[in-house]
C-alpha cells in the first residue's frame, strides 16, 4: 500500500479516533487526517456527567494529550464541518470553502439528539448534553439542590440522570415511547423497568406528550414544561434525551445508499468505493436479522472503528457484535445497560 | 589700480586707528602668504562690518578648510572653524539656533565647489540668511597647489602634471540657477569694490553669495595672476539690471572677460522667516485640532 | 487566586487588512484599561503589495522588557501570512480565524489545517461579521478585535475611546462604522465558550492613577527632547529613526522650535554642531549609515567642546545592509566611529520609557559636559510600542551652560580653561566678552591653534578626563543588576533593545533553578567599568547576549575590563530568542558543573 493514501476520518468521537489509531499502526506512513466540528481534541464523552462532580476543567477529559497527535502524525481538523461529499472525485468540500482530496475515508459522524417535531421550536428552551461545552452549560444552569426535567429518556440520559441525583439534585422523566431508547422494552415489561427507575431515585412523570415549553420567571426554576393534558411541571432545566439520530446532512448529495443511517456491509464498506462508515452513523446488514441494523454502545463502536481501520488498509473482516445489548433490572431492582460500560 | 597720489604709511595707520576697524581684527596675525588676496578680503568684511555698525559678539565667521579656514581667527568676532566643505551646514545651524546673529560663512573654490559642493544649492534654495563669500584662487592652496574645481583646462599642478584635463565649474552660473537670491562678483584686486560688494551682501536679507576672484600668489605664477586678472576683469554694464535672471546668467556665461558687480538679487522667504511661519502655522494647527476634537467628542458614542 | 495578567496576542494579516491600525487599537484600549503594554510590529519591506504585517501585543500588571518568546493568541487576517506563525502559540492558546473567506481556497491554505493539536481554534464568519455590520468587508480587523474583546472580558468602554480617538480626525461615519464593527464582533465573542486558558485578570488592571502614554522608542525619544526643552533638530531621513524627525516636525514648531530636513547626514550633524555652537538645544537622529557619515564632524564637536546630541536606531548592516530588520552593530561606531581620540558620551536605553529618559538628559549631559552625546537605540526599540506612566515626572534641567565671569575681556577669555574637572567656562555668539573661536585644530586654553606636545597632551586629557563624572550623573540608572543577588552561577551582561529578553531568559532560568542574574548596561562611553567589573566577579560565568555576529559590546567589556566574557551573538534581523539565550545560560550553568568536577578531580583530566 502507497504511504502517501490520504487516510480522512470524518468524526472525533470513539469510531473515528479508534480507526485512525489502528490505520497507524498498520500503515506508518500514510497520512491520516481526523475531521472534528468541535474545538477539542478527542475526550471522553462517557465521563460528562463528572461536570456534576466538580470536574470542569476540559483538559481533564481528554483521552489523549496534544503531544499523541504529533508523535503519531495525525491531523486533527477542528472547527471543520464537510458540506459535501462527492465520492466521484474523492474530495470533500469543506464549510469554509476548502476542498480536501481523500483516497480512503471513514464516516464515523455518530449520531445527534432526535428532537420530536413538536418540539422544535421551543429548542432554545432546551440543554443538550452532547459535548463539554453544553455540559458545563447544564451544570451551570442547575442550581444547587435543583430539578432537571428529562423528555423522553434514552440511556444517555438515564445514564446522565444517575450522576445528577447522585450529586444531590432531582431528576424528573417525562415519559415518552423512546423512554429506554435503544432498548425497546415490552409493554409487559414496562411496569418492572419503571419500578426501577424510582428505586434509581428518579420521579416518574407519566402525562403522556409535551405541548409546549416556557421560561419561569426570574425567582423560580427557570423552566415551564406543560403537557397536553394540561399538567404542568418545573424545574431547571429541560433536556431531550430522545434518542440518537445519524449524522448524514452533508451527504445529500453524494449518492450514498442510506435509510435512517449510512447502510453498509458486515465490512463496514459503503455502496461507494473507498468510503467506509463505522458508529452510530452506520446500519450494518446483518444476516440473521435479514436487515440493516444499529448497534449502540461503546464497545459496539470501538469494534466497528478498528473492522473499518484493518478493510481500509487492506483486509476483509466482517463486524460481529459481541455485546448482550438487553436492558436488565439487576438483582437490587435497579437498572444497567451494557451502554454505559466502558474502557 | 595705481592710486594717483602717494600714500604715507603713518597718514593710513592713524586713519585705522581712526576708523574703528581695529576692533574687528583680532590680535593674531594672519598667516597669508603676502600679497594674498583673503588680506582684501578680511580689510573689506572689516570695512563693512564697521560701516554696518554690527558688533563682533553678534557676528559668527565659520570656516571650512582652506586657505580660508584660518579667516576667523584674525577677526575680533564669533568663529568657527570647521570641516573641509562644512562651513555652509554649519553656517546654517547656527542661524537656525539664533537669527539674530550676522552669520558669513568663508571658504575657498576647493572647499566650496569640491568637497562641499553639495550643500551649496540647500543653502541657496532655503534661502539661509548668510553671507557665503567664496574665495576662487582655481587652486588648493594650503596643500600645496593642486588643482581645483574652478581651474582652468591645460592647467600644470602636482596632482595634474600632465595637464588638467577636466573643464572648470562656473560657480556664478551654479549659485543663480540654484536660486541664490544675491549672486555677486568681486575682485581681490579691487579692495574698495570688494567691501562695498560685502557690505551689500551683508545688507542682503537672504542667502548672499559673493564670488571673490583672487589669485595664489604662491602657486600660480602663470593664469590668475594679478596682472592677467586685471586685464581680464571689468564691470557689470551700467544699465544691468540685477532683478533680471536671464541678464545675470548671460553675463556670468561670458567667463573669458569676468564681469565685477551685483548679478542678481530677489527678495524671498528667508528660512528664518519659514520657520517662524511653521511654528504659527503649527501654533494656528493646534487651535483647529483643539476644535475638531471637541466636536468629535460630541459625537462619539459613549 | 488570581493570576497576574501577562499575555501576548498577535495579529497577522496582509498590507491592507488593518493589522497595524487594529493592533494600534488594542494596545492603546490596554494601556487605557491600566495594563501595562508593550508591542512589536512587523511589516513588509516594500511599501506597496501584499506583504506580511503582524501586530504583536503584551499586555501585563507588572513591568515587563521584553516580548514573549510565543503568543498566547493568534488572529489571522489572512490565512497564508499567518499560516508559518501558528507555531509561536503555546499550547492551549488561542487561534482566531475567518470560517467564511470571500472566495474558494487550495487544499492546505486555509489556517484551520495548520494548527497545532495543543491550540484552541476559534472560527468566527469575521467577513460576514463585517458585512453585517457595516455594509462592507472592509472592517474584519474591527470584528476580530471585538471579538478578542467579547471572548477575553476586555472593558468595552476602553475599546470604544481608543477607537474614537483613532478616527478623531476622519469623519464621525468612519468611527461609527468601527464602533459597529468592534460592537459585532464584541458581541460574538462575548457568547463565544472561552476553551483556552488565556487568563487576564481584570481586578490587577490600574484603576486611575497618572497620565498613561502609549509610546514607539522613537516617539518617546521625541518625547524627552520636547520635555527638554528641544529647540533645534536637523535630520534626514532613514529608516528606523525617521520617526523621531515625524513627530518632532509636527511637535517642535508648536513650541516654538525650529526643524530642517536637510540635504544628507554630513549637513544634518554640521547644523546640529553649528546651533549646539550657537547655544541652541540641538539633536539630530540617524541609523548606522548616517552616523557612518557623521563621524567626521562628531569629532569636531568632541575637539571644539560642542554639545549636541545624535540619536541613533541601528537597523541590519553593514552597507544598506536590511534596513527594516533590527541589529546592533553600530555600537563600534557609536563609541568610537571617527578620527583620533574622540571620546564622546553614548547612552543605549533598554526600553521605551528609558528612550525617553536618555533622550531628556542627553541634552543636559550635552552641556554639562561639552560634548556631543549619542544615544543608540535599534529598530527593535525604535518600533516597539510601550505604556510609559507620566505621573512622578521626571524634571528635565533647563538650559544652563556654564557662563563667562562677566566684564571678561575679549581676548583673555579662555574658553578651554584647564580646571580641576576639566569642564570650562562657555560662551555662546551673541554674548560680549566672550568672542573666541571654536576650531577642530589642536588649540590652547584661549582657543588658538596650538600643536605643541604639551598642549595636545593636556587638551586630549581634558577632554578624556571630563568625562569622567559624566557616569555619576543624576537621573539614569547606567548600570542596575535584576535576579539573584550575591555570588550566582551565570551573568547577563546585556544593553539596548536585548536587555528585555536578557531579563526574560533569566527568569525562566531562575525558574529552572539556575541562580543567575542580568544586568542592564546603559551607558556605553564611557564604560562604567567599575559596577561592571563588581558583577562579572559574582558570576561563575558571563554571557553577554548582543544581536551582532562580532560582539561589539563583549568586545568592549572585555577590553576595558581586561576580563574574559562569552559572547552570545544572534544576528538575524529579528530581536534576540529567548529560548536561544536560556540555552546558552543551561549550557553555561552546565560548564560550570564541570568546571567544579574538574578542579575537585584533577586525576580525572
Amino acid at each position: 500500500m502507497p504511504s502517501s493514501t490520504h487516510h480522512v476520518v470524518l468524526g472525533n468521537g470513539i469510531a473515528g479516533n479508534h480507526a485512525a489509531d489502528v490505520i497507524r499502526k498498520r500503515d506508518p506512513n500514510s497520512r491520516i487526517t481526523i475531521i472534528s466540528a468541535g474545538a477539542l481534541l478527542f475526550y471522553n464523552r462517557y465521563d460528562l456527567p463528572d461536570v456534576f462532580r466538580g470536574r470542569h476543567q476540559w483538559v481533564d477529559y481528554l483521552v489523549h494529550p496534544p503531544e499523541y497527535y504529533e508523535s503519531q502524525n495525525i491531523t486533527l481538523r477542528r472547527k471543520t464541518r464537510v458540506v459535501e461529499l462527492d465520492p466521484q472525485t474523492q474530495t470533500l468540500s469543506l464549510a469554509h470553502r476548502e476542498t480536501l482530496h481523500y483516497d480512503k475515508l471513514l464516516i464515523a459522524t455518530g449520531g445527534h439528539a432526535y428532537i420530536p417535531a413538536r418540539l422544535l421550536d421551543d429548542v432554545g428552551l432546551m440543554h443538550s448534553f452532547h459535548n463539554f461545552r453544553v455540559a458545563m452549560q447544564v451544570q451551570n444552569a442547575v442550581r444547587k439542590n435543583g430539578t432537571v426535567i428529562m423528555l423522553g429518556g434514552d440511556v444517555m440520559g438515564l445514564d446522565l440522570a444517575r450522576t445528577i441525583i447522585a450529586t444531590g439534585h432531582r431528576v424528573i422523566v417525562a415519559l415518552d415511547n423512546r423512554t429506554f431508547w435503544p432498548h425497546e422494552i415490552a409493554q409487559s415489561e414496562r411496569a418492572r423497568y419503571l419500578q426501577a427507575l424510582e428505586s434509581m431515585g428518579l420521579d416518574i412523570w407519566d402525562h403522556g406528550k409535551v405541548d409546549h415549553i416556557e421560561a419561569g420567571n426570574s425567582k423560580g426554576p427557570a423552566r415551564q414544561v406543560f403537557f397536553e393534558d394540561g399538567s404542568e411541571i418545573r424545574g431547571d432545566v429541560v433536556m431531550p434525551f430522545f434518542g440518537l439520530v445519524p449524522t448524514v446532512d452533508f451527504l445529500a448529495t453524494s449518492g450514498i445508499d442510506m435509510e435512517r443511517g449510512i447502510l453498509v456491509s458486515p465490512q463496514l464498506q459503503t455502496a461507494r468505493d473507498n468510503i467506509w462508515a463505522a458508529g452510530d452513523v452506520c446500519q450494518i446488514w446483518s444476516a440473521t436479522s435479514n436487515a440493516y441494523r444499529f448497534y449502540y454502545g461503546y464497545r459496539n463502536v470501538k469494534m466497528m472503528g478498528e473492522v473499518a481501520a484493518y478493510n481500509m488498509t487492506g483486509e476483509q473482516s466482517a463486524f460481529e457484535s459481541t455485546v448482550d445489548e438487553a436492558l436488565e433490572v439487576t438483582s437490587k431492582g435497579l437498572l444497567h445497560s451494557p451502554f454505559w460500560e466502558y474502557d | 589700480m595705481i592710486p594717483e597720489q602717494p600714500v604715507y604709511l603713518e597718514d593710513k595707520v592713524d586713519e585705522i586707528r581712526q576708523s574703528g576697524r581695529l576692533a574687528y581684527r583680532s590680535t593674531a596675525l594672519p598667516t597669508w602668504c603676502p600679497g594674498c588676496g583673503y588680506y582684501s578680503m578680511t580689510e573689506g568684511l572689516v570695512n563693512a562690518l564697521t560701516e554696518l555698525r554690527i558688533k563682533g559678539e553678534d557676528t559668527v565667521i565659520v570656516s571650512g578648510i582652506g586657505c580660508a579656514s584660518r579667516f576667523p581667527f584674525f577677526m575680533d568676532t564669533y568663529g568657527f572653524h570647521t570641516l573641509h566643505g562644512r562651513a555652509l551646514p554649519v553656517a546654517t545651524g547656527v542661524k537656525v539656533a539664533n537669527d539674530k546673529l550676522t552669520v558669513v560663512a568663508v571658504g575657498g573654490d576647493g572647499d566650496g565647489f569640491a568637497i562641499g559642493c553639495g550643500h551649496i544649492p540647500h543653502a541657496a534654495r532655503r534661502n539661509v540668511n548668510i553671507t557665503y563669500l567664496l574665495f576662487d584662487n582655481g587652486i588648493y592652496g594650503l596643500t600645496k597647489g593642486q588643482v581645483s574645481p574652478t581651474s582652468a583646462t591645460g592647467f600644470i599642478t602636482p596632482t595634474s602634471p600632465f595637464q588638467n584635463r577636466d573643464a572648470p565649474l562656473n560657480p556664478l552660473l551654479m549659485l543663480l540657477s540654484y536660486g541664490a537670491s544675491w549672486v555677486g562678483q568681486a575682485y581681490a584686486g579691487w579692495p574698495h569694490h570688494l567691501t562695498q560688494l560685502i557690505r551689500q551682501a551683508l545688507e542682503h536679507p537672504g542667502f548672499s553669495y559673493l564670488h571673490v576672484l583672487s589669485p595664489c600668489v604662491t602657486f600660480d605664477k602663470t593664469d590668475r595672476t594679478y596682472q592677467n586678472l586685471d586685464l581680464a576683469v571689468r564691470e557689470l554694464d551700467a544699465d544691468h539690471d540685477s532683478s533680471d535672471m536671464a541678464a545675470a546668467m548671460r553675463a556670468a556665461a561670458d567667463t573669458n572677460t569676468p564681469t565685477l558687480g551685483l548679478y542678481y538679487a530677489e527678495k524671498r522667504e528667508t528660512l528664518g522667516q519659514a520657520l517662524d511661519l511653521i511654528a504659527a502655522r503649527a501654533a494656528g494647527a493646534q487651535r483647529i485640532k483643539r476644535a475638531t476634537t471637541r466636536h468629535r467628542q460630541r459625537k462619539t458614542p459613549a | 487566586m488570581a493570576k497576574q495578567t501577562d499575555i501576548q496576542i498577535s495579529i497577522c494579516g496582509s498590507a491592507g487588512d488593518g493589522t497595524i491600525a487594529v493592533g494600534d487599537i488594542f494596545k492603546r484600549a490596554m494601556a487605557r484599561a491600566g495594563y501595562r503594554v508593550i508591542a512589536f510590529d512587523h511589516y513588509p519591506a516594500e511599501i506597496r503589495g501584499f506583504g506580511k504585517c503582524i501586530s504583536r501585543t503584551r499586555i501585563s500588571t507588572n513591568q515587563v522588557y521584553s516580548m514573549k518568546s510565543y503568543s498566547d493568541v493568534l488572529v489571522s487576517l489572512n490565512d497564508l501570512h499567518a499560516i508559518p506563525h501558528v507555531g509561536e502559540v503555546r499550547d492551549y492558546g488561542a487561534i482566531i480565524y475567518d470560517s467564511a473567506p470571500m472566495s474558494a481556497v487550495a487544499e492546505g491554505a486555509h489556517i484551520s489545517g495548520h494548527l497545532m493539536p495543543g491550540h484552541l481554534p476559534y472560527a468566527l464568519p469575521i467577513r460576514e461579521l463585517s458585512e453585517l455590520a457595516t455594509g462592507a468587508n472592509r472592517s474584519r480587523n474591527i470584528v476580530a478585535l471585538g471579538f478578542i474583546a467579547g471572548l477575553y472580558q476586555l472593558p468595552q468602554q476602553a475599546f470604544h475611546q481608543a477607537i474614537a480617538a483613532k478616527f478623531e480626525t476622519k469623519a464621525p461615519a468612519v468611527a461609527d462604522t468601527a464602533l459597529a464593527a468592534f460592537d459585532s464582533g464584541f458581541k460574538s465573542g462575548s457568547s463565544t465558550y472561552k476553551f483556552d486558558d488565556v487568563q487576564i485578570d481584570h481586578s490587577r488592571a490600574r484603576k486611575n492613577g497618572g497620565e498613561v502614554r502609549m509610546m514607539t522608542g522613537n516617539g518617546a525619544i521625541a518625547h524627552g527632547c520636547l520635555e527638554a526643552g528641544i529647540e533645534t533638530f536637523f535630520g534626514y531621513p532613514i529608516t528606523p529613526a525617521t520617526g523621531i524627525m515625524e513627530r518632532l516636525a509636527v511637535e517642535m514648531p508648536r513650541r516654538g522650535g525650529r526643524l530642517v530636513q536637510t540635504e544628507d547626514e554630513i549637513a544634518a550633524i554640521s547644523a546640529t554642531i553649528g546651533a549646539g555652537y550657537a547655544g541652541a538645544r540641538a539633536a539630530t537622529a540617524t541609523s548606522g549609515p548616517g552616523l557612518a557619515l557623521m563621524a567626521e564632524m562628531l569629532g569636531l564637536g568632541v575637539m571644539a567642546e560642542v554639545p549636541a546630541v545624535v540619536f541613533v536606531s541601528q537597523r541590519g548592516g553593514p552597507s544598506t545592509g536590511m534596513p527594516t530588520k533590527t541589529e546592533q552593530s553600530d555600537l563600534n561606531l557609536a563609541v568610537w566611529g571617527g578620527h583620533g581620540d574622540a571620546r564622546r558620551i553614548v547612552l543605549a536605553p533598554t526600553n521605551v520609557e528609558g528612550c525617553r529618559r536618555c533622550a531628556a538628559r542627553a541634552f543636559e549631559m550635552a552641556e554639562k559636559f561639552q560634548v556631543p552625546v549619542i544615544v543608540l537605540i535599534d529598530l527593535y526599540l525604535s518600533n516597539r510600542y510601550e505604556t510609559v506612566f507620566l505621573q512622578g515626572e521626571d524634571n528635565f534641567l533647563p538650559k544652563n551652560w556654564q557662563r563667562v565671569d562677566s566684564g571678561a575681556p575679549g581676548d583673555n577669555y579662555r574658553r578651554y580653561e584647564l580646571t580641576a574637572d576639566g569642564l570650562s567656562p562657555r560662551c555662546v555668539p551673541g554674548e560680549a566678552g566672550g568672542i573666541y573661536t571654536a576650531t577642530g585644530l589642536e588649540h590652547d586654553e584661549y582657543g588658538h591653534p596650538n600643536d605643541s606636545p604639551d598642549v595636545h597632551s593636556l587638551m586630549s586629557e581634558k577632554r578624556h578626563e571630563k568625562l569622567r563624572d559624566a557616569m555619576k550623573y543624576p537621573g539614569i540608572n547606567f548600570t542596575k543588576r535584576f535576579g539573584d543577588k550575591g555570588k550566582i552561577d551565570v551573568g547577563l551582561l546585556a544593553w539596548g533593545s536585548t536587555f528585555g529578553e536578557a531579563l526574560e531568559a533569566v527568569l525562566l532560568a531562575r525558574e529552572e533553578g539556575i541562580r543567575c542574574a542580568a544586568m542592564k548596561v546603559v551607558m556605553m562611553s564611557p564604560l562604567p567599568a567599575r559596577p561592571i567589573l563588581r558583577f562579572c566577579n559574582d558570576c561563575q560565568q558571563v554571557l553577554v547576549p548582543e544581536l551582532n555576529y562580532t560582539g561589539q559590546f563583549a568586545n568592549l567589556v572585555s577590553g576595558e575590563l581586561g576580563r574574559p566574557v562569552t559572547r552570545v551573538s544572534h544576528a538575524t534581523g529579528a530581536p534576540m530568542d529567548i529560548n536561544y539565550l536560556l540555552t546558552a545560560i543551561r549550557n553555561a550553568a552546565k560548564q560550570k558543573l564541570r568546571n567544579k568536577t574538574t578542579t575537585s578531580n584533577p586525576t580525572k583530566a
